[in-house]
């Protein structure tokens, strides 16, 4: 099953020049927010969450929701283009297993390379992942937030508390304001 | 060959993350990495292949091509 995988790194990249960030804005109310969340239990309700929090408190006007089919493979072009039409940023996540935080920045960084400001939630487990397939993509270095593994076992309350946490960080990475570091 | 062995117990707490097992051997010239599946491993959770081998590339200081990478679904 393996061999026959497909590779979502796309290859080698010929060079690697460290992280190609989309432009930020300043702020993101009146923004549209793309939720893209992959199959993984409790992906979609912290990826909600977080998207409660930021029309609550930073204003944001709507979201668009989209469940990836494959914990694996990145996000179909075809979905990409889409949200990068209809979003203005977007979060990613949850990466709670190996490949799919390794697809999940992936998927952070083509949405970069798209003009899209992107935020990616993985557990802190799986940074070795992570941080391999930005390295892949030629960009070493390339930020995500991480919250503390795992995320699947949480009840609601539970997933709520680490949207919660996350929260921050998150706001930094899609917008000019530094990001503030907080425990989690 | 000259492991990190930093980076190498990172990796086995990755993989121990999703209930895998990491053996590495010595052959000859190459480097042989086997990952084994536990009883609550999900298949689909395990990072292809390229990407495991960018990571032990790093962490066991020899070339890609070096590393033969056995993976659960192999040995069936």
């Amino acid at each position: 099953m393996f061999e026959a995988m497909l590779d979502p790194t796309g290859g080698p990249s010929a060079t690697a020049t460290g992280p190609r960030l989309a432009a930020r804005p300043a702020r993101l109310d009146g923004l549209v927010v793309g939720l893209v969340a992959n199959p993984k239990k409790n992906a979609e309700p912290f990826l909600d969450a977080v998207g409660e929090l930021l029309a609550a408190e930073h204003g944001t006007a709507d979201v668009v929701r989209t469940r990836k089919t494959s914990i694996t493979d990145p996000i179909p072009p075809a979905t990409l283009d889409e949200l990068a039409q209809r979003c203005d940023v977007v979060l990613i996540g949850v990466g709670d297993c190996g490949s799919c935080s390794a697809a999940a920045v992936a998927d952070g960084i083509a949405f970069e390379a798209a003009g899209v400001p992107a935020a990616v939630i993985c557990t802190v487990a799986f940074r070795v992942s992570a941080d391999a397939m930005a390295r892949l993509q030629g960009s070493p270095g390339y930020t995500y937030v991480t919250t503390a593994h795992p995320v699947a076992p949480l009840d609601e309350a539970g997933v709520r508390e680490r949207a919660r946490r996350a929260l921050p960080e998150l706001v930094g990475l899609l917008t000019e304001a530094p990001v503030p570091v907080v425990a989690r | 060959m000259s492991i990190d062995e930093n980076a190498l117990s990172g990796l086995r707490s990755t993989l121990e993350a999703d209930d895998y097992r990491m053996a590495v051997t010595e052959t000859g010239d190459n480097v042989e990495v086997t990952i084994t599946a536990g009883p609550a491993a999900c298949e689909d959770c395990l990072v292809p292949k390229p990407i495991m081998r960018n990571i032990l590339h790093a962490a066991l200081g020899v070339p890609e091509d070096s590393i033969v990478l056995v993976y659960p679904a192999d040995a069936s």
